[in-house]
C-alpha cells in the first residue's frame, strides 16, 4: 500500500517537501530528484521518524552534479531505471513540483 | 475474468489563486471529470487553502475569478472536497469558505483520505 513521492523542489525555496512530509505514511518512499537532493541538507529530514519504515532514495547522479554528499546510512542510492520500478512496486506516485 | 477496478482520482490544490494558472487549470480538471460522470475528489493543502477562504474578489486586481466556478461544483456531482487542517492553522485562517461541502481534516486523517486515491495529481 505504500505511496511513491518524486520530491523535485529544494525545501529552501518551496512548501513542498513540509506538504509532503504532512501526508507521509508509515512504510511510504520519498524519491529526491533533481532540486529536490538539497532537501539532504534541509533539517526538515530530521523530523522524518526513522522508526516506521519511511524508505529514503536519491538519484545518485543528481546528488553528485550538485556536490551533495550522501549518507548511505540514511539513503538509498538509486538511478532512473530503479525510479521507474518503484512506479510498479508502489500503490500510487505523488510527484511534488 | 478480473472485475475493473473503480480508479479514484484526486486533485491536490496547493497554490494560492491569482498569481499562477494551477487553480484555474486543477478546475478545468475537475470539471471535466465532472462533466463525464467520473468521481474526482479535490485536496486543499498548504497555500492552496486560500483557494477556498470566503471574501476574495479577483476583479479588484483585473483577475479573472476562476473561484466563483467552485459554486457549480454540485451541478457536476462534485461533492468531495478536503482541507488540510494543518495549513489551515499555519495560516492564521478559520473555516470560513465560499462553499459549503468541505471537510476539514487533520494531518492524519488528511493523509489517509488521500491514500485511498488511485491517481493523484497536483497542481
Amino acid at each position: 500500500m505504500p505511496t511513491l513521492h518524486i520530491v523535485r523542489q529544494s525545501a529552501f525555496n518551496s512548501d513542498d517537501l513540509a506538504q509532503c512530509l504532512q501526508v507521509l505514511r508509515d512504510n511510504d518512499v520519498i524519491v529526491f530528484i533533481d532540486d529536490g537532493c538539497y532537501n539532504l541538507h534541509h533539517k526538515l529530514m530530521n523530523t522524518i521518524d526513522s522508526k516506521v519504515g519511511i524508505q529514503l532514495k536519491v538519484i545518485g547522479k543528481h546528488a553528485q552534479a550538485r556536490a551533495i554528499k550522501i549518507d548511505e546510512a540514511l539513503y538509498t542510492v538509486i538511478d532512473m531505471n530503479n525510479l521507474v520500478e518503484l512506479t510498479l512496486t508502489t500503490s500510487r506516485v505523488i510527484t511534488w513540483q | 475474468m478480473n472485475q475493473p477496478v473503480n480508479k479514484l482520482t484526486a486533485i491536490v490544490n496547493a497554490k494560492a489563486p491569482y498569481s499562477n494558472a494551477a487553480g484555474k487549470d486543477a478546475l478545468d480538471i475537475a470539471l471535466i471529470f465532472g462533466s463525464f460522470e467520473q468521481s474526482i475528489s479535490l485536496f486543499f493543502q498548504g497555500d492552496g487553502v486560500w483557494q477556498l477562504i470566503q471574501g476574495q474578489d479577483g476583479t479588484i486586481i483585473s483577475v479573472k475569478d476562476y473561484l466563483k466556478t467552485f459554486a457549480a461544483f454540485e451541478f457536476y456531482d462534485i461533492e468531495k472536497l478536503y482541507l488540510c487542517q494543518e495549513s489551515l492553522i499555519e495560516r492564521g485562517l478559520t473555516a470560513d469558505f465560499h462553499i459549503d461541502q468541505v471537510a476539514v481534516l487533520t494531518r492524519k486523517e488528511f493523509a489517509d483520505k488521500l491514500a485511498t486515491h488511485h491517481t493523484i495529481l497536483r497542481f
